[in-house]
């Protein structure tokens, strides 16, 4: 009972709006949004319960079913012999490198191409934009030998450079779109106030890009944690491996344990899925933030 | 190109195998060899022999080297890797072996890059013929002559044909497979068979006898070409044989052969007749494998390598047996004409600084790495085996029987052939399966697009 | 003398920009550009990648386009489907998702990480989990429509002609909703509240306040996601890897997996740098096409 009251109460609060429509719409809509959520979650399902089977169930009857043996011994497996806590901690210096260069390189590509007015700004943004033309798999080569020319192998930067390369024209391309949105009188106001274009950069834009900053993390996130081909072939030894080639290094030439694979994509995985579930409370908070500002 | 790719071989009578088919049999009466449990810390005596030319070509002095495989942590040869390094690291205190195992299919695509980029490592896996071959044109290989003489009498000649290019030699075979027809017996004896038909029309009876009892006879991976292929090469090499199919896989002899053609066309009534499961065209072969030992099909046929897998399944090891398939045309084929050799293979890279060190170490690498890979059942050995083999499965012990038999060897297609081709062959494969084109317009198309 | 002097403050201002510009463009140019030159170098050789290639001009480019059993007519094709089902079908989806969540709805911010997840999963089980809605035998999907007595519908989804291509693009849809609708909804939630309820006060519904005053601020967002969508498309990879590999008959290959085959399969170097330069113009001309269709919108 008292929850109840309590829900309602909340409900007239802030959901004012909502209420105001028609109850079946309403109605219609949640069920939606339900349904929709379900077929979301889904893969979580999936890839929980493919963690703990064996080959026949995988590929048997019980595809979407419950385990009927609960085979937690492929989590040691992916852990031990798969050594999948060095290679996640890997994944994570890397990728939290190339996220912080690349965003810090593209805010202020983007700076100077929206909100200073030059001849050939147009013409510069265009030449970034051609970042999202180029086919990973066409580079791998050219890149490979330019970094073994500079005997620049095995390292973490040998992933963090390229990495935050192939995610700076995405990076731009976002916080453009951000950054359009800053009401242009904020500058005036600034130059007006004696600030030069790195102050306003510094004191102005940038603390007005926080909402925008996690988006464009996320979305460069999920170009480097998942990045196999580079990883694959610049990295040689297992020291720096990063998680997308440790997990495909658990399958083997002539037969391939399934379950322990399944193992290590929780393992790569549901991290993620934790820190973003409580980030995005955050990104939110950011959003409406960044809406009151606005 | 000059390269001359010797692949088919024939192993006059007891030559390789004749140790095996003996071994399998007279086990626990091999006097001369050490006692049975501590064969590996005991074996290590015989390569001992060896050593002091391998030390001398290490020049002494500590050297490290480095090593790419493909023998990752679930890999049926992972553990005949494991042992075999441990051995060679007792053997050779001042040599440092660093080795780095990838997953298959990006690891081509990793040792080509390296190797376009002169950043490859002193020793490296790599499959026989065509894929060696490129590098080896390259310039990139060093050659083993030198290295593999002083073993002449452990490792057939007849095993190194398909590394050898303009003769002369570039790798170490280590273990070698062939295309086996699996059957599940329970199935078969549903349909009132105790044994694998030996002739092409009792086993085309079977079948039909399969499908009357609701039993699908083939399995097949139609979305992986290569599972196709294990069926298509048999029926043409029991068709047309070994030595047709051979100059025709090495550019000897054109593919617009009739005979070629009309043995297309048997496999092809093999498909329209029913015979494969109908939804093999969307899986893959893990699927397909599973669906062998699950029981859903009579006969898989696919690599040796399978013996291990199969051997270590409890329940169903003991439905399973291993045969050759039927000739089909006596007049050109007989029994002991196979699909298979020696693939898998170590080479050494030319760039190696410490090469010389590197080619020794790879050559005695490759023999235990064919030891323990046979004992595990992971294939069969490309040197002649020493020691205790008795506790090898008994799958692949029926393979080498099969093998001891053997008359001569057309080593899978798209190794044979260079890369461009192999896919271009692969590529009409598929639309064989799939029934888009018939046997003539596969050997017209190939004889047309392979260059 | 003022004349001197706006000069100088145009130096000054160039180098700032210069220096503005400089992280980006040097990772830039070192990484992405130095690649593409090598590429359209390498296109006019004949060349296995190791040994030394032959010159051949734009015999390639000629043969990529003639040539039957190269299939990149095929590619290009399978591509721009997916491309136009994402532009047609995912963006309104996601759009209209970003636009519903951004109405206050109870429980916004669960169902807005609900449906970011399978943006998060690796595409391998995403591919894996398909492959067993797809399996002919038990898949859910042949299951299902045996269960409503639909069992003549039944294929070998991925393993079938006329399947296949959409069993790669019903899931690769389905996957990128979330990223899209997150894109959008962060644009949405960036309208001001004040926005929209002084137009909720001049009484407009809340379908009127998205159509006519949310849509027009989040342009430039949708810009984005419109160029995303379709540069992701033409360079589309794992699921086909995964769900076809380009089969059957190599009916569902798209560019990236003839550019691979190409490079690392068949070794023709110069062929696959062939086709990765087509694939960047043709990125690249879809990406400029799209900002100007804006552009002129906006104007």
């Amino acid at each position: 009972m008292g929850k109840n009251t309590k829900r309602d109460t909340f409900s007239g609060y802030e959901f004012t709006e909502i209420k105001k429509t028609n109850p079946v719409a309403r109605v219609i809509t949640y069920i939606f949004l339900i349904i929709w959520a379900l077929v979301n979650l889904f893969p979580i399902y999936f890839m929980f319960t493919f963690s703990l089977k064996a080959n026949d169930e995988i590929f048997g009857e019980n595809i979407i079913g419950l385990p009927r043996n609960w085979l937690w011994s492929n989590f040691s497996s992916a852990m031990n012999t798969g050594n999948m806590g060095l290679y996640f901690v890997n994944s994570l210096l890397v990728t939290t490198a190339s996220i912080a260069i690349s965003i810090f390189a593209a805010l202020m590509a983007t700076y100077a191409l929206t909100r200073i007015k030059w001849r050939g700004s147009r013409l510069m943004n265009s030449f970034l934009m051609l970042g999202l033309t180029i086919p990973i798999q066409a580079s791998i080569v050219p890149v490979y030998v330019i970094l073994s020319k500079a005997h620049w192998l095995n390292h973490y930067t040998t992933l963090i450079i390229p990495y935050s390369a192939f995610t700076l024209s995405m990076s731009i391309l976002i916080s453009t779109g951000f950054m359009v949105d800053i009401p242009y009188d904020l500058d005036e106001s600034a130059r007006i106030d004696g600030c030069g274009l790195w102050k306003t950069f510094f004191a102005i834009i940038l603390p007005l890009m926080k909402p925008a900053l996690s988006t464009i993390g996320i979305y460069a996130y999920l170009q480097c944690w998942n990045e196999f081909m580079f990883a694959n072939v610049f990295i040689s030894d297992s020291a720096h491996r990063t998680l997308p080639v440790g997990i495909k290094a658990l399958s083997g030439a002539y037969t391939t344990d399934w379950g322990p694979i399944g193992a290590a994509l929780v393992i790569a995985t549901f991290p993620t899925l934790l820190i973003y579930i409580f980030l995005s409370s955050k990104i939110q908070e950011s959003f409406i933030a960044g809406a009151v500002k606005g | 190109m000059k390269m001359k790719r010797v692949v088919s071989m024939l192993l006059a009578g007891a030559m390789a195998f004749s140790l095996v088919a003996c071994g399998g049999a007279a086990a626990p009466a091999a006097p001369a060899e050490p006692a049975a449990e501590p064969a590996a810390t005991e074996t290590a005596e015989e390569p001992a022999a060896e050593e002091p030319a391998a030390a001398e070509a290490s020049e002494g002095g500590a050297v490290t080297l480095e090593m790419w495989c493909i023998a990752t942590e679930s890999d049926s040869n992972r553990h005949a890797y494991e042992e075999a390094i441990k051995e060679m690291q007792a053997n050779h205190p001042d040599v440092t072996l660093n080795w780095e195992a990838f997953e298959n299919q990006s690891y081509k695509t990793k040792i080509k890059a390296a190797v376009q980029a002169d950043e490859m490592p002193d020793i490296f896996f790599t499959w026989s013929c065509a894929f060696l071959g490129d590098f080896v044109s390259a310039g990139k290989v060093y050659c083993l002559d030198d290295e593999l003489a002083k073993y002449k009498d452990e490792l057939p000649e007849v095993m190194l044909g398909n590394t050898t290019y303009d003769g002369k030699h570039y790798g170490v075979p280590t273990t070698m497979n062939i295309v086996g027809l699996f059957a599940n017996m329970d199935l078969l004896k549903e349909a009132g068979y105790d044994e694998v038909p030996g002739t092409y029309e009792d086993f085309i009876k079977c079948c039909d006898a399969l499908k009357a009892k609701n039993i699908i006879p083939f399995g097949c991976a139609g979305k992986e070409t290569w599972c196709v292929t294990e069926y298509l090469e048999s029926v043409i090499e029991k068709s047309v044989g070994a030595d047709a199919l051979n100059d025709i896989f090495l550019g000897r002899a054109t593919w617009n052969n009739p005979d070629v053609g009309a043995a297309v066309d048997t496999f092809q009534e093999l498909v329209t007749n029913g015979y494969f499961d109908p939804s093999g065209a969307g899986l893959t072969n893990d699927e397909v494998k599973a669906n062998f030992m699950a029981g859903k099909y009579a006969f898989y046929m696919n690599g040796t390598w399978n013996c291990a897998d199969f051997a270590a399944n409890e329940e169903f090891f003991p439905k399973v047996k291993v045969a050759e398939f039927p000739v089909i045309n006596a007049d050109k084929a007989t029994l002991g004409q196979l699909i298979g050799g020696p693939s898998d293979t170590l080479a050494v890279a030319a760039s190696s600084q410490n090469a010389e060190a590197a080619a020794a170490y790879a050559v005695e690498l490759g023999k235990l790495i064919c030891h323990y890979g046979y004992l595990d059942g992971c294939g069969l050995p490309a040197w002649t085996p020493y020691g205790d083999t008795s506790s090898v499965n008994g799958l692949t012990q029926a393979v080498s029987e099969i093998c001891a038999n053997a008359k001569s060897y057309v080593l899978f297609g798209d190794t044979a052939m260079n890369a461009d081709d192999a896919n271009t062959y692969l590529s009409y494969v598929d639309q064989v399966y799939g029934c888009q084109v018939n046997g003539t317009q596969f050997i017209e198309g190939l004889a047309k697009d392979i260059r | 003398m003022a004349n001197n002097h706006k000069k100088k403050l145009d130096v000054g201002k160039g180098i700032t920009i210069f220096l503005f510009l400089l992280p980006a463009l040097l990772l830039f140019i070192s990484i992405l550009i130095a690649p593409i030159i090598v590429s359209v170098y390498r296109s006019m050789f004949d060349w296995n990648g190791f040994t030394e290639g032959t010159f051949i001009g734009l015999e390639n480019y000629k043969e990529l386009f003639t040539s039957g059993s190269i299939k990149f007519m095929t590619s290009l094709k399978n591509a721009l489907l997916i491309a136009f089902f994402s532009v047609f079908v995912q963006l309104p989806f996601s759009l209209f998702l970003a636009l519903l969540l951004g109405r206050k709805v109870r429980g916004e911010k669960s169902f807005l990480s609900i449906y970011f997840m399978p943006v998060l999963i690796s595409t391998v089980v995403i591919g894996q989990l398909w492959l067993k809605i797809y399996n002919p035998d038990y898949g859910l999907l042949n299951r299902f429509l045996e269960a409503v007595n639909l069992g003549d519908w039944k294929h070998v989804w991925v393993g079938d002609v006329k399947t296949a291509l959409g069993s790669i693009i019903v899931p690769t849809i389905w996957q990128y909703i979330g990223y899209h609708m997150l894109l959008m909804y962060a644009g949405v939630k960036g309208v001001s509240t004040d926005l929209r309820e002084a137009a909720m006060l001049d009484g407009a519904t809340k379908t009127q306040v998205d159509r006519y005053v949310v849509i027009p601020i989040i342009k430039p967002i949708i810009r984005v996601s419109v160029i995303f969508a379709v540069t992701g498309s033409l360079k589309s990879y794992d699921l086909v890897r995964i769900l076809t590999e380009g089969g059957p008959f190599q009916t569902t290959e798209v560019p990236s997996t003839l550019l691979e085959n190409m490079l690392f399969l068949r070794n023709r170097y110069g062929m696959g740098s062939t086709i990765s330069v087509m694939l960047i113009i043709l990125c690249f001309a879809f990406a400029l096409a799209i900002t100007a269709a804006f552009r002129d919108k906006e104007a």
